[in-house]
Parts: structure tokens; sequence; C-alpha cells
């Protein structure tokens, strides 16, 4: 049983790999549920994901029971940082240094080198991949991002995995 | 004979089918499947959240399985039941989407509809909305139902309620009466592994058959037929399998039960299944809270010293409970009147219903982002314009992403679809200080469609002196951009006729109805002035101004590449940042300095119009 939250502002896509996470599970034969922010918030508003990977019936995590939260800004980090539990790791989008229970990953700068900050949320996912506990391995990603059909974007989205799978090897 | 049709039923319904594979499905995308699989040929759909995702899925489904199920968003909740209704009685199974609120709007249709009952399955999904998050109220569709004398089955998450939506059909088509499908917002946007069924063909009851006596009965038929639908209440009560307690968890001789329904059961379940021996409860839900076997609950609240009732958002179960003498619920004040019944309201609840004091798990105060206007949003530069001509005037707003001119000051009332009209025509009626006279009333294209031309019609005719400004931006924008009246497309894309907007103003009886572009700073502020003059210095009656501008988000690709940036003539007005609210634009502490953010600006060159100090200033395009 794995549980994540996925945070950060209306519009960086946070759904997008919500939605991704879930159904390499869901191929994968594994039970999952989600719950993500539609209607008003979309605008630019906090935004949260909960996925949750096991027998369970509701889609919320409850505070204190996470194992990862992924934030794809900082600011937004402390409003979820109490889904986590004591021994849970934040994988932060920021500038910083690494510091216990957090590591860091300059995802939007990442992004931005690679044409367009849109792909941050693709560049931290490649990165939290490579994360010791983190249900999914890259390998595992890599070939469901290669199905997409559409050819810019999934050459865009390969790009933007394979640099965050990266920045993660450089540390 | 029914019990055994029922568990042919849901022995078809519950089987998944190996052969095809699993979707990682929302829920409303499942509630749509369930729609298909069941064979429904008529489907219609106001969009609104969390609701809107039935229509727009039940569209893929139509296109990658080649279905022939006919589609369409209507014009509003109404017409939609109406729809659908209109279809059923002709035969067809149907279907009619909304959320909550919508359920308001189309209640008159579906109140009588009951009486008069179905030929083909109809299926009214009302999505609810606890918390609120998304929506003005908190109402129970379930208490709704009750009140329309309604079945409602009230799905725990995405995969129930695919199920459900095939079992409400049967249901509706058995007992010949609407059924209403309420899944609540966490299972509206809850996502989960959803085993497929097969889709079936569409569906047809025979042909329609001529009785006035009960599709047009008059008040005489009305009695016999309220008869009738209380006669089919009642035997689905006592019958059917989901009106019956089912025992989720336990053995049954707790001194605790509780008794629970729709998405809240998951969180009770979650709970007590991480640690029974922490939490000795039995726990019961029941798959149609309405009409429910009252009398099998109160078995399960005779035998236990002790039943917490956990359903949100109104005491429905709790209400059809006879002898309420060993219950905590709502109707005790345990249970809160209000907002959403999240897993740590739930666990708190259990702890207290134990006798203990639960080491009280909540959400720290969280600085939760306010939604803004989208960098290069219309509406923005539209309201910049009004507050700037028509200063100190009451804005009455309404629904839509515009709404948010709340932020910019430029909204000052929203209460429900096209109120802003009719609010109007009232504030403008009501003995004001004439220097406070001026009144403008904001509305979106979509939402002027839906609810708006019958108080434009009734502000005409009484000569109430307002403006109103149609945020015309092409598109049902806050719900995801579903297409209105305007567009020549229907909702899966075959050709439909576009209701042009000026013609419909225009033939409300308005006389004033100019369209302008809301980028364009000088020639927008001049025919507002011109609306302003025509309205309150002539007062000749309600002017129309039309703010026509593609939504940025649909509009992508179309949209200049200009890049801005502020210049040393900037004077730190703070125009810009308390005025203009746009996200791209931010004051940077330390260096005390205006800084346009190129990540997220649109490029609408509102700004650059704008700035009174000219500060701001177009650079080569960037590459």
């Amino acid at each position: 049983m794995t549980e994540l939250i996925l945070c950060g502002r209306g519009g960086q896509g946070i759904v997008f790999l919500t939605r991704q996470l879930g159904q390499i599970l869901t191929d994968l034969g594994r039970d999952v549920i989600s719950s993500e922010t539609h209607g008003m918030a979309v605008r630019g508003g906090s935004i949260n994901s909960h996925l949750r990977i096991g027998a369970f019936l509701s889609p919320l995590i409850p505070i204190g029971d996470a194992d990862f939260l992924i934030s794809l800004d900082p600011s937004e980090t402390a409003n979820n940082i109490h889904y986590l539990e004591p021994r849970g790791l934040v994988v932060e989008n920021s500038t910083m240094p690494s510091e216990p229970g957090f590591v860091r990953i300059d995802a939007s700068g990442i992004a931005r080198s690679l044409g367009s900050v849109r792909l941050e949320n693709v560049v931290i996912l490649g990165y939290a991949s490579t994360l010791q506990g983190f249900p999914l391995c890259s390998n595992v990603i890599r070939s469901h991002l290669e199905k997409e059909s559409r050819e810019r974007i999934r050459a865009q989205n390969l790009a933007a995995f394979d640099a965050g799978v990266q920045a993660s090897s450089e540390k | 004979m029914i019990d055994k049709i029922n568990s042919l039923m849901y022995e078809r319904i519950m089987t998944p089918q190996k052969s095809l594979p699993s979707m990682f499905l929302l829920g409303n995308e499942a509630i749509a499947r369930g729609v298909i699989e069941s064979g429904c040929t008529v489907a219609a759909a106001y969009p609104g959240t969390p609701s809107s995702e039935v229509m727009e899925s039940l569209v893929k489904w139509k296109k990658s399985l080649g279905h022939p199920i006919y589609l369409e968003w209507s014009v509003n909740e109404k017409v939609a039941f109406e729809t659908a209704y209109g279809a059923s009685l002709a035969g067809s199974r149907s279907m009619a989407a909304m959320k909550m609120v919508g359920l308001n709007v189309a209640s008159d249709s579906v109140l009588s509809a009951a009486y008069l009952g179905v030929r083909g399955g109809l299926v009214v999904v009302v999505a609810d909305d606890p918390g609120p998050h998304s929506s003005q109220t908190e109402q129970d569709s379930r208490f709704f139902a009750w009140f329309a004398k309604l079945p409602v089955l009230d799905p725990c998450n995405p995969r129930e309620a695919r199920d459900m939506a095939l079992l409400a059909f049967e249901l509706s088509e058995l007992y010949e009466v609407p059924v209403i499908l309420r899944p609540c917002l966490r299972v509206c946007h809850a996502r989960q592994n959803v085993a497929l069924g097969t889709p079936h063909p569409t569906t047809d009851a025979g042909l329609f058959k001529k009785n006035w006596q009960r599709w047009a009965a008059i008040p005489k038929f009305r009695l016999v037929l309220h008869e009738e639908l209380n006669q089919k209440l009642n035997k689905i009560r006592l019958t059917e399998p989901l009106a019956q307690p089912e025992k989720v968890v336990g053995n049954g001789k707790a001194s605790l039960a509780v008794i629970t329904s729709g998405s809240v059961s998951s969180h009770v379940r979650d709970l007590v299944e991480t640690d029974k021996d922490a939490y000795p409860v039995d726990v019961y839900r029941v798959g149609m809270p309405f009409p429910a076997n009252g009398e099998a609950f109160q078995d399960i609240v005779d035998s236990h010293k002790k039943t917490l009732m956990i359903e949100e958002t109104y005491p429905v179960l709790e209400l059809q409970l006879k002898d309420r003498r060993k219950v905590v619920g709502r109707l005790t004040g345990d249970v809160p009147d209000q907002g959403e019944l999240t897993p740590e309201v739930v666990h708190n609840l259990v702890e207290r219903a134990l006798g203990r004091t639960p080491g009280e798990k909540s959400a720290p105060d969280i600085k939760a982002r306010r939604p803004s206007l989208c960098p290069g949003c219309p509406h923005r530069s539209a309201f910049f314009l009004i507050k700037k001509v028509f200063q100190k005037a009451i804005y009455t707003g309404d629904i839509g992403c515009y709404t948010l001119g709340i932020n910019m000051g430029a909204v000052d009332t929203c209460l429900c679809m096209g109120a802003s009209i009719g609010m109007a025509g009232g504030v403008v009626h009501s003995p004001l200080d004439r220097e406070n006279a001026t009144v403008v009333a904001t509305i979106g294209d979509s939402t002027f469609y839906h609810a708006g031309i019958p108080p434009l019609i009734n502000a005409v005719h009484t000569r109430a002196q307002f403006v109103l400004v149609i945020m015309d931006n092409g598109t049902t924008a806050m719900t995801g951009g579903q297409p209105t009246p305007a567009h020549v497309e229907l909702a899966d894309g075959s050709p439909g006729v576009a209701v042009d907007l000026e013609q419909v103003v225009r033939g409300c009886g308005v006389e004033f109805c100019e369209v302008g572009d809301p980028y364009d700073y000088g020639a927008f502020e001049s025919l507002l002035s011109d609306a302003k003059d025509y309205t309150c210095e002539k007062r000749r009656g309600v002017s129309v101004v039309i703010a026509r501008r593609p939504c940025v988000q649909y509009a992508r690709g179309h949209t200049s590449s200009d890049k801005f940036v502020v210049g040393d003539e900037c004077d730190r007005c703070m125009t810009c940042i308390r005025d203009l609210e746009c996200p791209a634009i931010t004051f940077i502490k330390p260096e005390k300095k205006i800084s346009i953010n190129w990540d997220v600006c649109n490029s609408c060159g509102f700004c650059f119009q704008m700035c009174p100090s000219k500060a701001i200033k177009k650079v080569a395009e960037h590459d």
C-alpha cells in the first residue's frame, strides 16, 4: 500500500500526473483510487490530488498517512504536508538544496530549458520515479509515456521525463 | 417475481467481463460507461461542476465505440430533463445529467414526471457538492428525491457508480418511474480502476401510444397517478435489495452500529477496516437511501446499544427511522449540519460514538491560493473598463469564471444562474440615492442562454435602467469549455444551427445592443460610455454591450506571441497589481519593482494599453 499526494497550482498538470500513474497501475492489475480537484480552483488556485494504491474504498488520504508529497509549487507544500506520515518524503520543485525529509529539484528550470515550463510536471515525475519506495520505476513509466500517439507531445514528454531521471543521477 | 428478475439483473451487472480491460476512470466517466452499456438512446446535460464530465465522456464513448446514442448539451437543465423525458415517452432509454443546483432549475418538470412515470428507462444523474467546493449550496439531492417521490441511488465510488447507472435503468423501466443517481463530488472526481461490460445497442420500448389521461393528465387523474406512485415506492422499499441495509463490516454483535450511505460510507469502511480491534463496530450501508426500508433499519437500531448515522448532507436515512431514542446523528446535533464529512470528521465522529475522546484529527489552517481570472482573460479587461467607466455603480454578477470579478471589485452580487439580470431590475426599481443609481450587470454567454433571456425581456418591458454586459468568450469556460447554442457543432461534432447572440438580445426588445472587443482599450471604453449615455443619462432603458473575445484557455495558438516588460518609467502606481490583478504581473518586494512573468503571460497586451505611465513596453519577439 502506497499513498501519494500531488500538489501545486491550477494549470500545472497535477491531474495529468495522477492519471498517468493510475492508468499504469491499472494496466499492472493493481487496485488504485484517486481524487482530483476540478472547478473554480483550476483557475490558478490551490490544487491537490490524492493517489492511493491498495484495497481502499475512499479516494481521500487521511491526515498523516501519505508516503510521498510531490509538490510542483513550494508555496503549496505547507498546505499539504499534514497528509504526510512522519517518515514520508517531500519531493519539491524548488531551486533550494535538499535536506532530510525533502528532496528538491528545479523542475521549472529544467522544463524551461527544454522549451516550455509546462513540462515541469513530467520532469518531477522522472525525478520521483528514481526514489526508493516510489511505487513505479522509471522504465515502466517511460514505456507508458511512449504510447502517446501525438508525436510532438510524446517527444516533449519523453525528453522531460529523461531530464528528470538524469537530474537524479547527478545529485 | 420482481426479486427473481432482480437477482438475474444484479448478476449480469456485477460480473465483470474478463475479456475487456479495466480502465482508470473518473467517477463521471464510469457513470457514462454504465449509461452506454445500458443501451441508452438519448442523453442531454447542462455542464456544472462536479457533473460536467458525464456528457464529455459520453461523447468519447460514442466516438470510440461507434455507438448510435444521441447526445446534446442542452440550453439548461430543465430542457435537458425534458429532452430525456420526451425520449423516454417515445420508448427510448434516456438520461439527463446536471449538478444539484441544476436540479432546482429542472424541478418543475421532474416533480410532474414522477406522477406520470416513464416508458423507456429514465435516469437523472445529479452530482452533489458537499463542502461546497464549487457550488452555491450543500443541498442533498437524496432529500430532493424524497420531496419529488423518486427513487435515488447513492454510489460509494466510481466502480459502484458504473454498476448503479445500469441498475438505475432497470429499476426505472421496471417500476416506470424516473430514477435519480446521486454521486457526490468524491465519486464524480475520484478515479478508480473500473471493470468494463459490453455496451448494448440502443433500446426501444415500442412506439408512443396516445393516452392523454396519463401523459397529459388533468388534476382528476393526477390524484390517481399520485396513488400509483405511492404504491410503486412502497413496493420498491419493501422488495428491492438496494433499499435494504447491507452489513459491510462486523458480525452484528457490536454495541455500536454505524448506518451510512454514498461516498462518505467509503471513508467509514476504510477507517474501521484499518484496525478492526480499535473499532468494534458494525457498519451497515444502503445503496438506495430513498425509499429505504425504514423497518429493516429500525431493527438494526433496536438490536444495538447505540447507532451513529453518517450521511451527506441531510438526515435522509435518520428521518426514515421511527424510534430514534438510541440514535446519534444530525438530529441530535452530533454530526455537523454543514461542511463535507471528510475522513477526519468521520474519524472523530466514530471515536466519540465509542465513548472515547479522539486525539482530534483536523486539517491545519491552510492558506489556499485564491483562484483568479487567467492571464489574458478577456473578462479581466472588460471588468477593468467597466469599473473605469461606471465608477461607484452596483455590479450584479453571475455564475461562471467571471464571478472571479470579485477579486477586482467588479462583482458585488452572485446568487444563481441568470440572477445578475433579474436582480439588476430590482435594484434599479428600489428608491436609491440617484448618485448611486447606476447598475451594471455582467453575465457570460452560456449563462445568458441558460437563464438570462426571460429576465432581459422583463427588464425591457419594465423600462429598467441598467447596463448589461454579456461577457461572450464563445464557450462555457468554467466547466471545461462546452459548446453554447451559438456554436454550429453539437456535443458530438454533428452539425447544429448557431443561434446568434445579438439576434436573441434584439429579439428580447433591446434597442441598444453593441458588440466590442474588450482587448481594445479605447474602443471598448467608448462603447461602454455610449451605453452609459443611453441608459444612465438619457434614461432610454436597458442597454446591452457584448464583450466578444474567445476564452484564452480554448484559443491557444491563436493568441499573439508579444512579450512585455516594465520599463524605468514605472512610478509604482500599482494600478496593474491592484486594479488589473493579472497573475502574470507581480510586485517584487525586495527590489520594489514590478515584473511580468513570461511563463504565465498570454500576451493579450491589455496592460501595455492600460499602464497610466506608459511604462509597460512591447519587446522584440523572443525566441
